[in-house]
């Protein structure tokens, strides 16, 4: 008789955001081996940046990649070109840039706290989040004219210019956040219910990240350290404030917990970017056409974001590689499902944070 | 509150499919449901289960390998139920239109009842398609209602409806 039972999750699940499909190999109630299936949503973005758009119109093309980080993906793309056009940004379109990356990630950091809180059955909690994201979302329509996907780089600059009413917006939303932020920590950290749920659930060892090539806060939580915003210098971070958070018991606790400290930082570096914003334009010309190869390494919410761009003289680019963070991220999360109860696979799923439509494009 | 009692017929139970999407619209539809724009003080809960649910909400421009679950859930939904759009990748492929994985819009495959533009469409825009959804759903069901229209006027004895003659009315339509 065969000693193991096949339980598929997905394509299309309560738990599931987005279409991937699990078949979990289960022995009574614990995960003994995991299949995944990721391509349900691929779309084919990658040829179509060299086909049908111009190198021009692809930064907006390549947003919509993914929702979530759709401003990291245009910002790498824009980074990678301009390298290529041999142009710097100055420090006012840099900042303007980093303001709307670092707000990206609090609001994503905070949909995968609420979702991570829904599949493990906290319907409250997960509402409490969601509420608290609008302040966010509020700052980014205020900004950049949109809610989710806001068009706000383009190559030579950005598109639209910080008020004097928009920074007054900036810094009450972010205080009546950081208020709220401390109470989720304090929640997170001393709550007995939550605790059953994540402590000690879902464990990815450090040598096993290390193995398998975590990244992003999966690979923060275990211990290991890896930031690509400490590892480049395309932006000023380390003046504004930006501190590496590790933890290193590896479970949902701390990975929750790295993103809520995330969230922390990244409004810290949000508040000195704003106070100190230099003065100048936040559009300049930005000629020629690419030729050659240039690659990009951007910190997205999930991890390090990859993209190679060649062009070569013409208006067509040659090729786009895109390498999302999910994608590299895949083989430990198979790791980390082997050896814990089915009952916690969608809570475990949902604190990897995974992007689908990033991975499939 | 004259606004509200339209909604009170009927609280919609909504199945959500990402079809392709790049998910802007899927956190929009999250952001839908939460406190802020709080779509369950119309009775709109979002179920996992198709042969529950009364609208479906689909977002993303139909991939290749998601058409045939878009299909399988829909035909899934029990009848009456609306379909709505959600995006304009949705409605017509938008920025997707033209890729080669890519169907342009779900309306080749499944009948669309409410279009919601916008990239991403934003909770207030998903909020009125539901409401617009509610008025079609209402109108279909009452179509349901009413199968002996096929058959002419409806025979009653008293203020009871005659079964004997209905049937016979069935019989003669059915030798037709």
């Amino acid at each position: 008789m065969k000693k193991t039972i096949q339980i598929p999750l997905g394509s299309q699940h309560i738990s599931l955001l987005e279409p991937i499909r699990f078949k979990f190999e289960c022995e009574n109630e614990k995960i003994i081996g995991v299949d995944a299936d990721v391509g349900f949503v691929h779309r084919g973005v990658e040829l179509a940046c060299t086909r049908s758009f111009e190198f021009k119109q692809v930064g907006y093309v390549v947003a919509r990649v993914c929702g979530l980080c759709a401003i990291t993906h245009s910002l790498s793309y824009t980074l990678a070109v301009e390298k290529l056009l041999g142009y710097e940004a100055n420090d006012r379109i840099k900042y303007l840039r980093m303001l709307m990356v670092e707000l990206d990630r609090i609001h994503s950091h905070m949909l995968c706290l609420a979702h991570t809180a829904e599949n493990a059955g906290f319907e409250a909690l997960f509402m409490q989040i969601m509420g608290d994201r609008e302040l966010i979302m509020d700052v980014q329509e205020a900004i950049s004219g949109n809610r989710v996907q806001f068009d706000y780089i383009s190559i030579g600059g950005v598109n639209r210019d910080m008020t004097p009413e928009l920074t007054a917006l900036i810094h009450k939303n972010l205080r009546l956040l950081s208020d709220k932020i401390d109470a989720l920590i304090g929640l997170f950290d001393n709550n007995w219910s939550l605790s059953l749920k994540y402590k000690g659930v879902g464990v990815l060892s450090l040598k096993d990240a290390y193995t398998y090539n975590a990244l992003g806060p999966l690979a923060r939580a275990a211990g290991l350290a890896t930031d690509v915003r400490a590892e480049t210098n395309d932006f000023p971070y380390e003046t504004l404030g930006y501190q590496m958070i590790l933890e290193s018991s590896g479970d949902i606790h701390a990975r929750n917990f790295v993103r809520l400290r995330e969230i922390v930082n990244s409004m810290e570096i949000c508040r000195n970017i704003i106070d100190n914003l230099p003065v100048g334009e936040i559009q300049e010309k930005a000629k020629g056409k690419p030729n050659g190869e240039a690659v990009v390494r951007v910190e997205a919410p999930r991890g390090e974001l990859f993209y190679l761009v060649r062009g070569n003289g013409q208006n067509m680019l040659e090729r786009v590689r895109i390498k999302t963070p999910t994608f590299s991220a895949i083989p430990a999360m198979m790791e980390v499902f082997k050896g814990s109860e089915y009952a916690d696979a969608p809570a475990i799923l949902a604190s990897f944070d995974p992007c689908m439509s990033c991975t499939a494009k | 509150m004259k606004f509200f009692s339209a909604f009170r017929k009927k609280s919609p139970w909504v199945l959500h499919y990402n079809a392709g999407s790049c998910n802007g619209c899927d956190i929009e539809i999250l952001a839908a449901l939460g406190p802020k724009f709080d779509l369950e003080r119309f009775g709109v809960i979002n179920t996992g289960n198709p042969k529950q649910s009364d609208i479906f909400l689909v977002t993303g421009p139909v991939t290749y390998r998601s058409r045939e679950r878009l299909v399988e859930l829909y035909s899934q939904i029990p009848e009456p139920k609306v379909v709505v759009a959600v995006g304009s990748c949705t409605t017509t492929g938008g920025v997707f239109r033209g890729m080669y994985n890519v169907e342009d819009g779900i309306d080749r495959y499944i009948p669309v009842d409410v279009y919601v533009p916008g990239c991403a469409a934003s909770p207030q825009l998903i909020i009125d398609a539901l409401v617009k959804g509610l008025d079609v759903l209402e109108a279909k069901s009452k179509e349901i209602e009413h199968p002996f229209k096929l058959f002419g006027t409806i025979e009653m004895i008293g203020n009871k409806l005659s079964r004997l003659n209905m049937a016979k009315k069935v019989e003669q339509h059915e030798k037709n």
